[in-house]
């Protein structure tokens, strides 16, 4: 492992932001106060993904000196780092495609934008470093907080009422993951990973630590059927902030899941976990017939969200390995979560440009779109693809390696629900593709074309994905087994 | 540069032109003039298949292993297809020079044709899997391209089949890759050569039956092929029937293992199945076909009846162990292909053609018909010619011989219908633009096909002996007196609307409607927060329980 102060960095990057933020708000604009500093974060992410790409090894570094179980430590391994360039990418297409130089909105509300999604962004990049449970629990609740934000930001009675739902339900599901570092901390009074992974036993208390843990992540992460507050808090909320609501706010949640389940305590694959991919069996292929049942484009996206995280869950019971991250399930998983990340961002973003335009996103009214908007357009084809999870992208990849996984697993159920989710999804896809390439002429407001861009990139990003070679991936199981930290080196 | 190299750089280019094309649409100069750049987009393929046989191009080194390689077969259906996507395309240039939605055909035209040329010569598993997707969802912007209810309906049930066929192969794909040598993407010779040895052969077999016999209509997959023709624009369901079916051939050309070691009943009964489902197809497509009013939906029912006879060609060369069996599979299908493309090119220029031009054009069309069945001197007599020998001597052989009358039945059936669609306006003319490529095609059928017979084995002197015209005389001469007798009969036949089985598979629309409200509804409840509230202490206690439980059976006394 390598010292390194680049995840503390990471972190606090955002933060400093979030303060000159504060400070210049009377004179200057505030996307030109938050523009070095997401310009930095993004350097910054790119560079410890190469660092730990060159030295195979993670980024450490434990604050004030202090070693576990006294102290905090960051580290970004290959999987952190994979979600923080993901994070990073995502978060700058956003913000370039957010960018208004005109006097749009109110700029009270602009303000609260530009601020939110960099606290957003250091709740996740915290999140993604973070290595104990306390700290988990921190960035949860500065992403859910950050997040509620978003969801009211129109301040529309509507937006409001999603906005309070998701407080609630993120704050019961907070309750329920801190009931269980609770017990934790009564049984091992040790919170750190590392340490916990060396002395925690299968035994009924850690189990239902556990368990209440993973509960209450599920509901922050919205896996059906725990999803009563996605649909309208995404919905409703502005196109840049649903994009990173969806593509990035849920994911934290889900990895840290994952990393409860691999690094604190890994089980042998039993009836648990395929209860775990039976709930996202149930997410896909609910969520994506109601997806396609629907008017309006963002909640047909929403529900198309709710869906793709099922897959996530999918790949519990599929890596049944003693190293799980040399399973191609592993990689197949994290995969689907960054390629999911890119698409729904571009498609989120995409929603709000055609709501830009036409002034209203109902599906059946999309005519004339592909003469007007086609760039827009063939981001959200391409965005689709992805989703539908049809080569050359990483939704593809991503599947394949589950369906491989499931294959090779005997695991014929799950095997049945990714292939019939492909169908589902390429359903609504081309539902909204076939409406926008109707004919219609409708009136057009003028859209920037770097806007258009921007989502153009964000959809290619899930394109390139589809490159990765079909086989567990290397960067990915840099840092595992997690390993306590004795001694700084 | 050598030569090795220029033949790689042409096979890519092949695929890399239409698709550059479709994307120049997102850029508006270049927009006003992609329909009239249609007929070009081909040309790198043309070249291909005429100057780089026995080419190959590594896309994308190791792990990936995108590879490019044209072999035979492949060069055969790449050439054909190039020559029917120039005229068709030239056709489409002509005939929807006024449509409003010229640029979205193009580009829909554009991506189905980067697809099926690519998948002539794409020699790995995945790049096998990308074309043949690209091509297979490309073209439901043709089909879906007139946007009137009929267009709708055909669209949404090509679309259904065309992705669950992906389904069926993507899983076939997995299942054949697992075990195969190169991780993750295995070249497709290696993995096929490595299936009779795999633990899920059987499955892997049906799932490649299900899933290209689906794009080649086998019965009952078909019901797509007699809905998406009639609907398409003339040109589309010249490429549609001549070109994209053909995907289906291509994947059972690459993926059976013909004569790969599979002796002592290896592949027991497999090829006589398939033989079986080809010849069943191949009958029963001209009987309903008989049934059909619209020439177009009669050609539909051709296409469906002579895919059949590829799938019985392939299934006999399975049972055989014949290792010439994509070749001569690969040789029906171009006869097919060109014959067909022109017979529809032919059902439009015939409905611009009347009074004296009317008679030249209907004696074409009446020779491509024909052709079909198997008349002598034309390149379905050469066809059927060469792959007779795979069938031997016992029933099988006199089933395929009789598919020939059955398609001359339909075809004199087919040639009646298009003799009530000769333009009444005597001074009438086909325009140029439609009549050129419609002639074009029908010579190419006799040049192309005539000019690759010794590339089958097969000599001339053989093929045009007195026995092998007699052999193929025969069963057209008893289609013409079979055809004389159903005359007579025609009104007693029963009125079967188009697509037959999917009438019935559609009564059981509204129960899915009515299951899709159920979820929604359900979904509602469960967005409820005294449902959700409960739900969560359920899962909780679902999930506790369950882990307490696996744990104690797993580690005892933890």
């Amino acid at each position: 492992m390598m010292v390194s102060l680049l995840p503390v960095w990471a972190v606090l990057t955002p933060v400093l932001g979030l303060c000159a933020l504060l400070l210049c708000e009377r004179w200057i604009r505030p996307e030109r106060v938050a523009a070095p500093f997401v310009g930095l974060s993004l350097y910054l992410s790119l560079s410890m993904t190469y660092q730990v790409m060159t030295s195979q090894a993670p980024l450490v570094y434990a604050l004030g000196g202090w070693l576990p179980p006294l102290g905090l430590t960051l580290r970004a391994d290959g999987v952190g780092v994979f979600l923080m360039t993901l994070t990073a990418l995502v978060m700058t297409g956003v913000a370039v495609c957010a960018w208004t130089p005109s006097e749009g909105a109110s700029s009270r509300g602009r303000f609260s934008f530009w601020a939110l999604l960099l606290a957003l962004w250091s709740a996740l990049n915290l999140a993604f470093t973070a290595q104990d449970l306390f700290n988990f629990f921190v960035a949860l609740e500065m992403l859910s907080f950050a997040a509620v934000a978003l969801v009211a930001l129109d301040g529309t009675r509507g937006a409001l009422v999603a906005a309070l739902r998701y407080l609630l339900f993120a704050l019961a599901g907070s309750i329920l993951y801190l009931l269980g570092v609770g017990l934790i901390y009564g049984r091992y009074a040790v919170l750190d990973l590392a340490g916990l992974r060396e002395i925690a036993q299968p035994d009924t208390v850690t189990l239902a630590a556990l368990a209440l843990m993973t509960v209450g992540l599920m509901a922050k992460t919205a896996l059906f059927p725990l999803h009563l507050w996605l649909p309208p808090a995404h919905a409703g909320a502005p196109a840049p902030a649903s994009a990173m609501l969806s593509a990035l706010v849920v994911k934290a949640p889900f990895l840290i899941i994952l990393r409860l389940w691999v690094d604190l305590l890994p089980l042998p694959a039993a009836a648990p976990q395929q209860i775990m991919a039976g709930l996202g069996a149930a997410a896909i292929l609910v969520c994506s017939v109601i997806a396609l049942r629907q008017q309006r484009l963002k909640l047909m996206i929403a529900y198309s969200t709710l869906a793709q995280v099922g897959y996530l869950f999918l790949m519990f019971p599929l890596m049944p390995g003693p190293a799980p991250w040399q399973d191609i399930g592993w990689t197949g998983g994290l995969l689907q979560l960054a390629s999911h990340g890119f698409a729904k961002a571009a498609m989120f973003l995409a929603a709000g440009l055609i709501y830009e335009a036409l002034g209203h996103d109902r599906v059946a009214e999309l005519g004339g779109l592909a003469r007007r908007q086609p760039v827009t357009l063939a981001a959200f084809a391409i965005a689709g693809l992805s989703l539908m999870g049809l080569p050359p992208s990483g939704g593809f990849i991503a599947k394949l390696l589950l369906l491989t996984a499931a294959v090779e697993a005997g695991a014929w159920w799950i095997a049945a629900v990714i292939l019939a989710g492909g169908i589902l999804a390429a359903f609504y896809v081309f539902r909204a593709l076939g409406h926008a390439l109707a004919d219609g002429d409708p009136p057009v407001a003028p859209v920037a074309l770097y806007r258009q861009g921007a989502v153009l990139a964000l959809a290619l990003c899930a394109l390139a994905i589809g490159f990765v070679p079909l086989r567990p991936f290397a960067l990915l199981a840099i840092g595992r087994p997690l390993e306590a930290l004795e001694a700084l080196p | 540069m050598n030569g090795a190299s220029m033949n790689g750089l042409l096979l890519a280019a092949s695929f890399a032109l239409p698709l550059l094309l479709a994307v120049a649409a997102l850029w508006p100069p270049m927009r006003r003039h992609l329909l009239a750049a249609l007929p070009a987009a081909p040309l790198p393929a043309l070249a291909a298949a005429l100057l780089a046989p026995g080419g190959s191009l590594m896309l994308a080194p190791d792990p990936l292993r995108l590879t490019l390689a044209l072999d035979e077969p492949g060069a055969m259906l790449l050439g054909g297809s190039a020559l029917l996507w120039c005229a068709a395309g030239a056709y489409a240039a002509h005939y929807l020079a006024a449509s409003p939605r010229r640029t979205t055909f193009a580009v829909w035209w554009l991506l189905t044709m980067a697809g099926s040329l690519g998948l002539c010569l794409v020699a790995d598993m995945t790049s096998f899997y990308l074309f043949f997707t690209v091509a297979s969802l490309a073209a439901y912007g043709l089909v879906a391209h007139e946007a009137t209810p009929a267009a709708g309906r055909a669209s949404l049930v090509y679309m259904a089949l065309a992705l669950l066929g992906e389904a069926f192969l993507l899983l076939a794909f997995v299942m054949l890759a697992i075990g195969a040598p190169g991780i993750g993407n295995p070249a497709i010779a290696e993995a096929v050569a490595h299936l009779a040895a795999s633990p899920f052969r059987d499955a892997i077999l049906v799932l490649l039956v299900l899933g290209f016999g689906l794009k080649m209509g086998l019965v009952p997959l078909h019901v797509w092929m007699p809905l998406a023709h009639p609907v398409a624009p003339m040109p589309a369901s010249a490429v549609l029937s001549g070109i994209i079916v053909k995907a289906g051939v291509i994947g059972l050309i690459r993926f059976l293992p013909f004569g790969g070691g599979l002796e002592g009943g290896g592949l027991g009964g497999w090829g006589e199945a398939l033989i079986g489902l080809g010849l069943f197809t191949a009958f029963y497509a001209v009987a309903i076909g008989l049934t059909q009013p619209h020439p177009k939906v009669v050609l539909a029912y051709s296409t469906v009846s002579q895919m059949g006879v590829v799938a019985a060609v392939a299934g006999a060369g399975l049972a055989s162990g014949s290792r010439a069996t994509p070749v001569l599979a690969a040789f029906y299908a171009l006869h097919h292909m060109l014959v067909k493309g022109a017979l529809f090119l032919g059902v439009g220029v015939t409905g611009k053609a009347g009074g004296r031009s009317a008679g030249p054009v209907f004696a074409v069309m009446a020779v491509m018909a024909l052709s079909l069945a198997g008349l002598p001197f034309t390149s379905g007599a050469l066809a059927k010619y060469v792959v007779k020998d795979l069938f031997g001597d016992g029933a099988a052989a006199l089933a395929v011989t009789l598919s020939a009358t059955g398609s001359t039945l339909l075809m004199l059936h087919f040639l009646r219908r298009l003799a009530g669609l000769v333009a009444a306006d005597a001074g009438k003319r086909p325009p140029a633009g439609l009549l050129l490529p419609f002639l074009a095609m029908a010579a190419a059928s006799f040049l192309v096909v005539g000019l690759l017979l010794p590339a089958t084995g097969a000599s001339y002197a053989a093929a045009l002996a007195p026995q092998a015209l007699w052999k193929a005389c025969w069963p057209v001469l008893l289609g013409g007196a079979l055809a004389v007798l159903l005359h007579r009969f025609a009104p007693c036949l029963p009125a079967i609307p188009p697509g037959d089985l999917i009438v019935l598979a559609e009564r059981g629309w509204p129960a899915v409607l009515r299951l899709a409200d159920r979820l929604e509804r359900a979904d509602e409840t469960l967005r409820r927060w005294p449902v959700a509230g409960a739900l969560l202490l359920l899962l909780l206690l679902g999930l506790g329980a369950a882990m307490q439980l696996s744990a104690g059976f797993h580690i005892p006394g933890g």
